[in-house]
């Protein structure tokens, strides 16, 4: 069954045009990770699933129903621009925000998160005297309580450092597995590569990718030649069927143009020093966000000229 | 999931928590009080402080009447001592101090004005010769008075009369008239303002209408409608603050997720309107406790109890929405200040029109002015609570205009909120706004 079906959906704010004609489907149960750049239309997409905002064409439904101004326990939201009252305290205002969102027994649930998410001492203290990773997770725990069967997370890990990252990484598996289904959105490809099932990629309002991690490297093919030699990036110039080498510091990176044989450059590269490591694979995520959001050659010799 | 009325029940509750629990609320609801009350006492203590010692400077130019208008002028300060309709009064100690005209009338002028300007001096009042014969020729030199008082003295009050019945003395006593045989002639009588005479319509009884009391006539009325306005203030213009506040912490959106922008506003307006009430409710107990306290029960205005909520309830309604609804479209408390006159505006001009609503309380002015609705509650209570009343349809019919406007300005402000929680960048325009009221979708 789809948890979320969004057909042909476009939302325009005065002239931008944030949505352009999406449809997407998302499984129950799957962690689907939302990736783009920043004003790609992540956070609308987010927000007219989650009822903030509505389309102005398409239909989006939510567990094969379609909605419209309602609001849904079944829907736990994390906006990425997130605040809560700094002057509550920390267990009356996540039993508020629980009662909020339709929960009955919210004080159970609000005492096993506190406690899973080592925020029990700080259950009387006021938000405003929490840190600012405290106060995410005490966000976080407010969507989930009560627990919905969708979780839509818009940047759950920005500004997190890696124990309150892992943390909420923990608990968003901990819910999957219990059947939720989890949106989120981020600027990690680390964690889409590792924590989602599936991966959406949406640029300029248009999905440019959809699929699972290794549909979409699949392709995109193995045009990628990991290598680590001695003597480093220069090294590297004019090897034959190479169309662009990034130097990633200790190891670099070379894309292969059609038709280009990894045995070639193999052969070439031996001649000219030591190789330390030689691997054929696939393009990581970062470097297929990169190919899509990346200056076109066009956009590039357009700013170079600007400079 | 719980159904609207719920949700909105649930953030009413916490902000209405939050709202009567800030030190805010706490020292306005104290301060009010104060404000309605210190001000005249205030003024009561002021004049208590000026009362000590007045000294008059009498140039008379006749020679005969300095005596008789001192005597007079005593006379009427004994008489304002004795008359409390308006409470206890505290004059000064007048002192008297004849001056001798001089030749050069100019400069003896100029030197006494010296002393007043010094403080020596409170007020210098020349007698002409002719003032003992007056005619009605307009050329005829006046008697003056030379002061730097502001009009409002009691001395400047008591003036008039004085000088009148001192000259008027003299007068009848150089036509061989002993005043002392003549007293009743002489004698003011009493005015007693009544109310209407009314007519039961059960029992077709004729009522002769009350002696009309000064403080239930005008001051309970006053109260009555300044309260209104103060509670109205303070319910309803923090909102706009707090609405900034919020939005600026970045709160609304994970409420969103939980509540429609029309529950959130709903449930702010019902906090508003929960604390508006219980700071009214607080200060109506005190009030009649202390009228009860002061043997004064009869003069509260229990027949009009009922409208002052229903008109609380209505305007805070109205400017709580507006409050919501432009704090959410301001970027920091900072911008949510500039607009705050907005929600003054339908309490103010009211304020203005008071004076005349109070002399003509059923004229054309007022009884027009109280039929448009945002001034329906201030002026319309008003008219109520004076003695005479309103016919018995125009509260209802102001009544149903502010129902019908308070349901359009929720209406247009949850519109407004509804856009305005989440944009971002600079304060919209008025017409920005109208936009966003006609938005569709």
């Amino acid at each position: 069954m789809l948890a979320v079906e969004i057909d042909t959906v476009s939302k325009a704010f005065q002239s931008v045009t944030a949505v352009d004609r999406l449809s997407l489907s998302v499984a129950e149960g799957a962690v689907f990770g939302f990736i783009g750049p920043n004003g790609s239309g992540k956070s609308t997409t987010m927000r007219m699933i989650a009822n903030i905002i509505q389309p102005d064409t398409g239909t989006i439904r939510v567990f094969g129903r379609e909605r419209s101004g309602t609001r849904s326990s079944e829907i736990g939201y994390l906006p990425e621009e997130r605040g809560v009252y700094r002057k509550m305290r920390v267990r009356s205002l996540l039993e508020f925000h629980g009662k909020l969102r339709g929960g009955h027994n919210v004080t159970t649930e609000v005492n096993a998160w506190l406690g899973r998410l080592g925020l029990a001492q700080c259950a009387e203290q006021k938000v405003e005297t929490l840190s600012k990773g405290m106060s995410q997770k005490v966000q976080f725990i407010a969507t989930v309580v009560p627990e919905p069967k969708l979780l839509i997370l818009d940047e759950p890990f920005s500004g997190l450092d890696p124990v309150s990252a892992d943390s909420i990484r923990g608990a968003i598996l901990e819910m999957r597995s219990r059947g939720c289904t989890v949106i989120l959105s981020t600027h990690d490809m680390g964690v889409a590569e590792s924590l989602c099932d599936s991966i959406f990629m949406i640029f300029r309002g248009k999905k440019v990718l959809d699929g699972t991690l290794k549909a979409i490297q699949r392709s995109y093919g193995s045009d990628t030649i990991r290598v680590e030699v001695e003597g480093g990036c220069p090294m590297l110039n004019g090897l034959p069927g190479i169309e662009q080498t990034k130097d990633l510091g200790q190891v670099q990176e070379l894309r292969m143009a059609e038709n280009c044989d990894p045995q070639r450059v193999l052969e070439t590269l031996i001649t000219r020093t030591r190789i330390v490591s030689f691997s054929v694979v696939k393009p990581s995520l970062h470097d297929i966000f990169v190919r899509i959001a990346g200056p076109q050659p066009e956009e590039a010799a357009v700013a170079s000229h600007a400079e | 999931m719980h159904p609207m009325p719920n949700r909105v029940l649930l953030i009413a509750k916490r902000d209405y928590l939050q709202i009567i629990h800030s030190k805010a609320y706490l020292v306005g609801l104290i301060l009010l009080p104060l404000l309605i009350g210190g001000g005249f006492l205030i003024v009561g203590q002021g004049s208590k402080g000026a009362a000590k010692e007045q000294r008059v400077a009498i140039i008379d130019h006749t020679g005969v009447v300095y005596s008789a208008v001192v005597q007079a002028f005593q006379e009427s300060a004994r008489r304002a001592m004795a008359d409390t309709s308006f409470g206890p009064r505290v004059l000064p100690r007048f002192v008297f101090e004849e001056v001798k005209p001089e030749a050069e009338a100019t400069s003896q002028l100029l030197a006494l004005s010296d002393r007043v300007r010094q403080g020596e001096l409170f007020l210098v009042l020349e007698i002409p010769s002719q003032a003992l014969r007056p005619t009605d020729d307009p050329k005829q030199e006046p008697v003056r008075y030379y002061s730097n008082s502001t009009g409002m003295d009691q001395a400047v009050f008591l003036l008039p009369d004085a000088v009148n019945a001192g000259l008027r003395s003299v007068r009848l006593a150089q036509l061989g008239v002993d005043e002392r045989r003549i007293p009743d002639a002489l004698r003011d009588v009493t005015l007693v303002s009544m109310n209407l005479v009314t007519k039961d319509p059960a029992t077709g009884t004729i009522a002769q209408g009350e002696k009309r009391n000064i403080v239930q006539a005008g001051a309970v009325p006053f109260f009555l409608v300044y309260l209104l306005i103060m509670v109205v203030l303070f319910g309803s213009a923090p909102q706009l603050g707090a609405v900034a506040e919020d939005k600026m912490q970045r709160v609304f959106e994970m409420l969103l997720g939980s509540a429609s922008s029309f529950e959130l506003m709903l449930g702010k307006v019902l906090a508003a309107l929960g604390a508006s009430l219980t700071s009214s409710t607080l200060y109506i107990i005190a009030g009649l406790a202390a009228l009860a306290g002061m043997a004064m029960f009869g003069l509260a205005p229990l027949n009009v109890l009922p409208w002052f909520f229903v008109y609380l309830i209505a305007d805070v309604a109205m400017l709580s929405a507006v409050g919501v609804a432009l704090g959410s479209a301001c970027g920091s408390p900072q911008d949510a200040q500039h607009l705050a006159f907005v929600l003054f505006i339908p309490t103010i001009i009211p304020l203005f029109l008071m004076t005349a609503v109070m002399q003509q309380p059923n004229g054309v002015l007022a009884a027009t002015m109280s039929f448009i609705p945002p001034f329906t509650p201030v002026l319309m209570l008003m008219r109520q609570a004076l003695p005479n009343g309103v016919p018995w349809w125009q509260p209802w019919v102001g009544l149903a205009g502010v129902i019908i406007w308070a349901i359009a300005v929720v209406w247009a402000a949850a519109r407004i909120f509804r856009v305005g929680i989440l944009s971002q960048g600079k304060v919209p325009k008025f017409s920005e706004l109208a936009q966003w009221v006609a938005r569709a979708g």
